[in-house]
């Protein structure tokens, strides 16, 4: 059986500023050299096809997330308490606290309200013909999450600059992590806040977290990371999906015309972009025990970094899976992760990101690239900073 | 073919049901409804149901044989 001496070995930064802004040359090389890679800078084991993503996903036995998921040991103290780090009876205990409330089934009741502000942002960005997209496409999460997660209207201003600065805490800690360090201590320290306060919003998730400790069902001091649990994952990267979709819409005149001419292709479209520009780039877990994984040997404590973003792309699993065509089935994807840590909020993300394109659809003819895009700088999420588009309207 | 189906964990998300409609529907309380509990899965919708267990987010279907 391999050892790590024999297990390929890739050398450059996976994390550098380039390879952030420019990741799928790097995702392509680590598939070729095999199904487990050996990421010298960063002394992890990187998971690039997708056969091994979702073996490793769905053995949450053996590939753990209690030792946390980022992949630097302070990150990965920090973040204990959350259900991103945790395992088993424990992790199900804290996900059953809120998870129900964004089942598609709970969030039926704010179908309505979502369609109708989707509407008026896609209107909004119509009347002014030249936009950057992701200006708009972080209207809608950024209208409808702060207020389901119960966060006080005072201090919102600051709620992105905090998510982003959390993710880039989960990556390696590089220049990028320590210069949005402040940042995302900052939303700890506003979040504990919040919750001494008890300043969150009525009939919030936030609300039941501080009734679940009222009842003793979680530790007080649980409240404040469980809040952050679920809304820093919840802005950046359905603005990912949002932007993401305008971009490659724009840039694909012929796949635009598509779901034009077939509105029904909207959920397809969603999985579709998920898959190709995947939010988030990666999270790791360790092994528990000592296991094989596609014949390489690893020692208990080894930690694994699945690559959604990669697997994604994995010709392995996909044909042609550098062309963008919502006609493809891509349901499977991982870009919401899968099985016992699936995102949690994949219900909602999907419904804001089929809102505003059945929006677009019906407000908008063509979608036009205006200028250059901007890639973003983040550790963790995959998403375009600037994105100068021309709405032509319908 | 059997499938067994782990309500607990289902979330109501319904890729399932788009991928193999035979075999799964939503209800529009969202609750899922497996068409062959107990039951061998008949071969025509065999491909369809294995892709819908591809597919489950939260991996609350599984192929038992």
């Amino acid at each position: 059986m391999p050892t790590r001496t024999e297990t390929p070995v890739y050398h450059p930064d996976l994390y550098s500023a380039a390879a952030i802004r420019d990741t799928y040359p790097h995702y392509a090389a680590l598939r070729h050299l095999g199904p487990v890679v050996w990421l010298s800078k960063h002394k992890v084991y990187a998971l690039p096809r997708y056969a091994e993503c979702k073996q490793v996903l769905l053995d949450d036995d053996t590939f753990v997330s209690s030792g946390g998921v980022a992949l630097n040991p302070v990150a990965n103290r920090v973040g204990q308490g959350t259900t991103l780090f945790s395992d088993g009876d424990d992790h199900a205990r804290r996900r059953s606290l809120l998870a129900h409330r964004l089942t598609p089934r709970a969030l039926r009741t704010m179908k309505d309200m979502v369609d109708q502000q989707a509407v008026a942002v896609v209107e909004a960005a119509v009347a002014r013909r030249t936009i950057d997209a992701v200006e708009v496409a972080m209207a809608l999460p950024m209208s409808v999450v702060p207020d389901l997660v119960g966060w006080p209207r005072q201090g919102r201003e600051h709620l992105l600059r905090w998510a982003g600065a959390t993710f880039d805490a989960l990556g390696p800690l590089n220049c990028q992590a320590v210069r949005t360090l402040p940042a995302s201590v900052g939303m700890l320290r506003y979040a504990r806040g919040v919750v001494r306060d008890r300043s969150v919003l009525d009939s919030s998730l936030g609300h039941d977290l501080l009734r679940a400790a009222d009842e003793g069902r979680i530790m007080p001091a649980e409240c404040a990371t469980m809040m952050i649990d679920y809304l820093a994952p919840s802005l950046d990267t359905t603005i990912s999906a949002i932007s993401s979709a305008l971009h490659l819409f724009a840039t694909h005149p012929e796949q635009w015309r598509l779901l034009k001419a077939d509105p029904d292709l909207v959920a397809s479209a969603v999985n579709e972009v998920v898959r190709y520009e995947s939010p988030i780039r990666g999270f790791s877990r360790t092994a528990a025990h000592d296991t094989e994984l596609a014949g390489t040997l690893l020692p208990k404590g080894s930690r694994v970094l699945v690559l959604y973003g990669s697997a994604n792309r994995d010709p392995l699993e996909w044909d042609d899976p550098d062309t963008f065509d919502i006609r493809r089935d891509a349901a499977r994807q991982l870009g919401f992760g899968q099985g016992t840590h699936g995102c949690a909020g994949q219900g909602l993300a999907r419904m804001e990101t089929s809102a505003i394109l059945r929006a677009l659809v019906e407000k908008v003819d063509r979608i036009e690239p205006a200028g250059t895009p901007e890639w973003a700088l983040n550790n963790v999420i995959h998403r375009l900073e600037r994105l100068p588009l021309e709405l032509i309207p319908a | 073919m059997k499938i067994s189906v782990d309500y607990a964990r289902c979330e109501g998300h319904g890729l399932c049901a788009d991928q193999a409609s035979g075999v799964f529907s939503l209800d529009d309380d969202a609750e899922l409804t497996y068409h062959f509990e107990g039951a061998e899965v008949p071969e025509e919708h065999q491909p369809a149901s294995r892709a819908a267990v591809n597919a489950c987010p939260v991996a609350a279907l599984r192929v038992l044989s």
